[in-house]
């Protein structure tokens, strides 16, 4: 292999790559004659062209065959998740802490919780209708205007003490903070599996037993009420709003505590350890003085 | 000095002492290289130490990613440990298909003992020649070999074989005198393992084991540094070019990262995973399997490989130097043609006696046979009826041997024949007379006649004549009959072959009567006058493939040239008989007598042929043999020295071939350690030829060399195949990264997953390209030309990544979106959907259909077509409809696997890509149709632009 083996020096090296770049002898650059670059390069446009264009089809295929009221699978997603509300983090942890003595903090969290209502309030649900309690609301036609679907009515005032319509302050004036926890919704979910019992709302101590003296929840009980499901998507229920329940804490001594607050049901799942917000959420409630 | 006499040890006490001193005679095995280097080299290539660093990568990723406690760090630890696996596995894997080759080798040394007779005390004892020592008295007589170099002191028509150490094929006549000061030319030196072929000699040891004449060449060559073979520069500039892509993509990747927020330590993830992701795990195992695989199946056709990737370099080959005894011919004398009656007559010469014999009825034939078979000292070593006789060992000096078995075929038990005509007298062939002659009683007891026959140069045999021998009719020896004898002995001569004359004359009775004493020096006896029988013309013949070897050679664009110690008319001859020179090729020589001018007006480029004898080529300069070369492309070389052998060697390296030199002499191993590969004997071949080769055929034949090419041609396309797989899935590995940076969408496709599938899923099918068999057309093509045709070359890299692999990523964003799109995420709600996404703190993201999600990032498995993929790379030029076997099983099986595998990746926590599995499958067949449709506009349209840019 003597052939392929000579030690070049640089300059040659150099000199190779000039006469790669530009070779006066055959006329080529780059290894090709400029009009073969041009064949060339008009090969891969056609090519990228047709790919692009077969590509195109494959979407607009493929949009042409979604349902638009429900996805095709939805396998990804059975179990609801659990947010609440103010969502005031640090880090990756969701840290609900207020000054009882500084109405700027007070107001940010009051605040964030008047507008998350705003959706809530007589006005916006005046469309929604009144449903019967404790029971499914199934639609199987499309019966409300515009070819939709009918949507339950939740106004603020369910919430009680902590609607905010009294209280403005949803209690963050004091040791009575008001906490918000919504249910995901997903689409065609029966809580309980339909056996017509509504999922309700439990929220325990994790740390700081002492320092937490009553839980409240509005509606009573923490019931999520079995009227506001199944979902049937945006399409169909433009106007849906999702139950929510608030709770109230009474916090005592050194005002600070972890809390979980869990949807129960028994198809909801909550136990994953890698998905933190899978059917429950964990919270850190502090009243700094 | 050669020529002055030592002290005899002679006595073994002293022996004893001497054998202490300078160990036994036999030549030491070059320093053997450890076996654990050996073991340390299979697992240092240029693809290991990639593996290597991807494995240390890997560790260091795991380290990262353990402190930091994030999920899923064991990946990084699984993968280290399957890289590491991956390397020292094949490592193993190659290391015994080394070593089983060496042990086939090692087998044939030493299968007998060699034994010297050595008289000490004055006494004669049959030792083992390894316990000879300087100064003992050994006697070696004809079919010996002789034990250690020795100085001859008592000679009796003694005659060695020194073509294993000089090349010179014609017997060396030894003596006791001294000739020469040096030791080579002087008569008086018989070397170690040089073969006695006849008459006795006694002689006194002067040098043993190493520090033997051959000891010293064996040694010169094992000096000689090993070549890198083809391939490893191959995989080397492949290996470099995966590096380079590898470190510039990751860098890019971690720049951009960086750049868009991501945290040092998950942007140096990034780049890892890159890296590791270029890796092109499958090729190490592949590379192994093509080349163990080959170098078995090679091994069933006995051909030994003693370094796998000798395998692949003799598919690059474009010029074998071959010997020509042994390899080319039959390395027997066999007799090719007999003229009598005037007519000349072809004998069988094929190796198991298949061919046509000629018309054995005349009178005359039975006369010649007679002569031939009674003027003829070889005879059979006992005990061999059971062979066929052409397999069966004689005694005696090569021409006489043909004869032997030549009349042995035609008429039957000779040394039963010899018998019935008693021998009465004999005179020797010497130099001189040039005949032999001897004088028998007939097998008639009635008749009292003595029977005088006799053979020699055919030219003094006809001297000698005074009648010719026609149709049984003894006929005055005329002008006429001369004239044809002439033409005759002619024509057999330019064949290049051994042409002897027989007569035979019956002795009056009345001169000699029974009992007459015949005397051998006085030769008181009618020596002429005598009649004519006829000619025997030897030759060695070709082997019977090797016509067809060369001219398989010859279509696959490979240049045979003969390099002989032979005479110029004879390598002449055999070379025009194998095709080595083909019908109608002329040499400058031809052509000057054919147009009837001086040599030098022919225009050189005119003659096709050229024959060189070593003697010319003393007188050429390298540029003037380079110009030779490069102008005839039909050469033969004859009479060369070992050295020029080296020589001619180099300038076809120069020429830029690749060469391949067989040989099996020790004067050859400089030769072939120069060579690319250097291909020794398993049966002629000297231990020192079977060490410095790269392999060896242990059938000495030349076709299997044919085999080897076609094998190693076949290694370098599956190669070729296995890369061209490999390099593909880079692209839509990265693509995803491309549209998550550029248009915001979700993370595609997970740096794990990368992983996950260059690991479970990519192994195997590159594996399976090895098995792939031979493109019909694979001989046919010409060799490689190393400069040009690299393994990696622009044009498959271009098809792969730009043309392949774009389509293989449209096919994956086609299932991505189609996945999202289902599962509730529009495509156009994904573009720019990223870093909401990635909000760890936003757990209630809307989907198209107002869902909301809690899910965090999902890896999202992207099916990339690669099983149509594997389909398409079975083939690089012909339609896969024209290769016999579509699939072989194993492409199936593996396929399979890797749909199994896939499918198990759910467990990783890896997305399971369900009900996603058929919807690139469109994409799988337009890959198909549009690889159809190159390989038929390469095969239609051979040079046209579309093959130039589209042929791999």
């Amino acid at each position: 292999m003597a052939t392929l083996k000579e030690k070049r020096t640089c300059g040659q090296r150099c000199e190779d790559f000039g006469r790669f770049v530009w070779n006066s002898d055959t006329g080529t650059m780059f290894g090709r004659t400029p009009e073969k670059w041009v064949y060339i390069s008009l090969y891969y446009v056609a090519f990228y062209v047709i790919m692009t264009g077969l590509f195109s089809l494959a979407i607009w295929t493929l949009m042409y065959t979604l349902d638009p009221y429900t996805p095709d699978y939805q396998d990804r997603l059975t179990s609801p998740g659990v947010m609440v509300w103010p969502p005031t983090y640090i880090e990756e942890d969701v840290v609900l802490s207020y000054n009882t003595s500084d109405k700027v903090s007070q107001r940010k969290m009051s605040n964030c919780l008047s507008n998350f209502l705003k959706p809530y309030n007589d006005t916006s649900q005046q469309s929604n209708r009144n449903c019967t309690r404790g029971e499914y609301f199934k639609q199987e036609k499309f019966e409300a205007p515009h070819h939709t679907k009918y949507s339950c009515r939740f106004t603020q005032s369910m919430l009680g003490r902590c609607s905010g319509l009294d209280d403005p302050t949803f209690g963050y004036n004091g040791t009575m903070p008001c906490v918000i926890i919504k249910m995901n919704r997903i689409i065609n979910f029966l809580p309980n599996n339909g056996t017509g019992m509504a999922p309700h709302l439990n929220c325990t101590i994790l740390s700081g037993h002492d320092n937490i003296d009553m839980i409240e929840y509005f509606p009573t009980n923490g019931t999520f009420d079995l009227s506001y499901f199944p979902y049937y998507g945006k399409l169909a229920q433009p106007t849906y709003v999702n139950p929510l329940v608030a709770v109230k804490f009474h916090l005592v001594k050194e005002r600070k505590a972890k809390i979980q607050c869990r949807v129960v049901a028994h198809n909801i799942a909550y136990e994953d350890s890698y998905e933190p917000y899978q059917g429950k959420v964990v919270f850190l409630l502090k009243a700094l003085k | 000095s050669v020529c002055v006499m030592k002290q005899t040890a002679a006595n073994i006490d002293k022996a004893e002492e001497v054998l202490e001193r300078d160990g036994p005679n036999e030549l030491l095995p070059p320093k053997g290289t450890p076996e654990y280097v050996k073991f340390a080299r299979q697992l240092a290539g240029g693809l290991q130490c990639l593996m290597w660093v991807a494995a240390v990568i890997c560790f260091i990723a795991f380290g990262i990613e353990f402190s930091r406690g994030t999920l899923g760090c064991f990946d990084d630890l699984y993968l280290a440990i399957t890289l590491i696996t991956v390397v020292v596995v094949t490592g193993c894997f190659g290391y015994y298909q080394e070593f089983k080759s060496t042990n086939i080798i090692a087998s044939f040394k030493n299968l007998v003992p060699q034994q010297a007779l050595v008289i000490r005390d004055g006494q004669k004892n049959q030792i083992n020649a390894m316990d000879l020592v300087v100064g003992d008295l050994v006697e070696i007589k004809g079919g010996d070999r002789v034990p250690a170099d020795i100085r001859i002191i008592f000679a009796q028509g003694c005659k060695v074989d020194n073509s294993s150490l000089t090349g010179e094929s014609e017997p060396q006549s030894k003596t006791p005198e001294c000739t020469h000061e040096n030791p080579l030319e002087t008569k008086n030196i018989a070397f170690f393992s040089t073969t006695c072929l006849e008459g006795v000699a006694t002689g006194t040891v002067i040098n043993t084991g190493d520090r033997t004449i051959i000891g010293r060449i064996a040694s010169l060559a094992s000096g000689v540094g090993n070549e890198k073979t083809p391939i490893a520069i191959e995989i080397e500039h492949f290996v470099d070019i995966i590096a380079g892509l590898a470190i510039f993509f990751g860098f890019t990747f971690f720049v951009v990262a960086m750049f868009i927020g991501y945290a040092f330590l998950e942007a140096m993830i990034f780049f890892m995973a890159i890296v590791v992701a270029y890796v092109p795990e499958g090729l190490l195992a592949t590379v192994t399997v093509c080349l163990s695989l080959t170098a078995k199946r090679l091994a069933r056709k006995n051909c030994v490989v003693k370094n796998l990737e000798a395998v692949e370099t003799l598919g690059s080959t474009s010029v074998i130097c071959s010997d020509k005894t042994g390899t080319l011919t039959q390395n027997r004398m066999t007799v090719a043609h007999l003229w009598f009656d005037n007519v000349i007559h072809a004998a069988d010469t094929t190796e198991d006696q298949s061919g046509q014999s000629f018309d054995q009825s005349s009178e005359t034939w039975r006369s010649l046979a007679r002569v031939a078979g009674l003027c003829n000292r070889a005879i059979f070593k006992p005990n061999q009826e059971s062979l066929p006789i052409p397999r069966r060992i004689v005694v005696g000096d090569a021409s006489e041997t043909a004869l032997l078995k030549f009349t042995e075929l035609a008429i039957g038990n000779m040394m039963e024949y010899r018998e019935r005509f008693k021998k009465v007298v004999e005179v020797p062939f010497n130099s001189t007379n040039k005949f032999q002659l001897s004088v028998h009683e007939l097998e008639d007891p009635m008749d009292l006649r003595y029977l005088l026959v006799m053979k020699g140069a055919p030219e003094r045999i006809l001297e000698r004549c005074s009648t010719i021998l026609i149709k049984g009719q003894e006929m005055p020896l005329d002008e006429q009959w001369r004239e044809s004898f002439q033409t005759a002995y002619m024509d057999l001569g330019s064949l290049g072959e051994r042409v002897l004359g027989f007569c035979h004359i019956y002795l009056n009775e009345n001169e000699f009567p029974r009992g007459y004493k015949f005397d051998s020096d006085e030769m008181n006896f009618t020596t002429s006058g005598l009649c004519f029988a006829g000619l025997i013309s030897m030759i060695d013949p070709p082997r019977a493939t090797v016509p067809d070897a060369v001219m398989k050679c010859r279509t696959a664009g490979i240049r045979v040239v003969m390099v002989t110690g032979d005479h110029p008319i004879t390598a002449r001859a055999i070379a025009a008989n194998v095709g080595i020179i083909t019908e109608g090729s002329e040499t400058v020589e031809d052509i000057a007598t054919r147009k009837r001018i001086p040599v030098e007006q022919v225009n050189r480029r005119d003659a096709r042929a050229c024959v060189i004898s070593g003697g010319q080529l003393k007188d050429m300069s390298s540029e003037e043999l380079d110009e030779a070369l490069r102008s005839h492309p039909e050469m033969v070389f004859a009479r060369t020295s070992p050295q020029q052998k080296l020589i001619i060697v180099e300038s076809c390296q120069r020429l830029g071939s690749i060469v391949a030199v067989t040989g099996d002499g020790v004067n050859d191993s400089p030769a072939l350690k120069k060579a690319d590969i250097g291909i020794a004997m398993g049966i002629a071949g000297s231990d020192a030829a079977k060490n410095a080769a790269d392999m060896i055929l242990l059938d000495d034949n030349f076709a299997s060399i044919v085999t080897g090419v076609e094998q190693g041609r076949l290694i370098f396309d599956n190669l070729k195949k296995s890369i061209a797989y490999t390099l593909t899935k880079n692209i839509p590995e990265l693509t995803p990264y491309l549209i998550y940076i550029t248009v915001s969408v979700p993370l595609p496709l997970g740096c794990i997953t990368i992983l996950m599938i260059e690991l479970a899923t990519d192994i195997f099918p590159s594996v399976s390209l090895a098995y792939e068999k031979a493109e019909s057309d694979i001989m046919h093509l010409k060799p490689r030309n190393p400069r040009k045709d690299r393994l990696v070359n622009e044009s498959l890299a271009a098809y792969s990544y730009f043309q392949i692999g774009a389509i293989q990523s449209f096919a994956g964003f086609t299932d991505y979106f189609t996945a999202m799109a289902q599962e509730g995420w529009y495509p156009l709600l994904c573009v720019g959907l990223r870093s909401h996404w990635e909000d760890v703190h936003l757990q209630d993201l809307q989907d198209s259909y107002g869902q909301e999600w809690w899910v965090s990032v999902w890896g999202l498995l992207i099916e990339i077509c690669q099983i149509a993929d594997v389909l398409i790379r079975k083939t690089r030029r012909l339609s896969i409809f024209q290769q016999e076997k579509v699939c072989n099983k194993i492409t199936w099986e593996v396929s399979i696997l890797m749909g199994l595998i896939k499918q198990s990746l759910t467990i990783l926590h890896v997305f399971p890509l369900g009900q996603w599995w058929f919807v690139p499958i469109p994409y799988g067949i337009l890959i198909f149709v549009y690889d159809e449709i190159r390989k038929l506009g390469v095969r239609r349209h051979p040079g046209s632009w579309w093959d130039q840019e589209l042929y791999y």
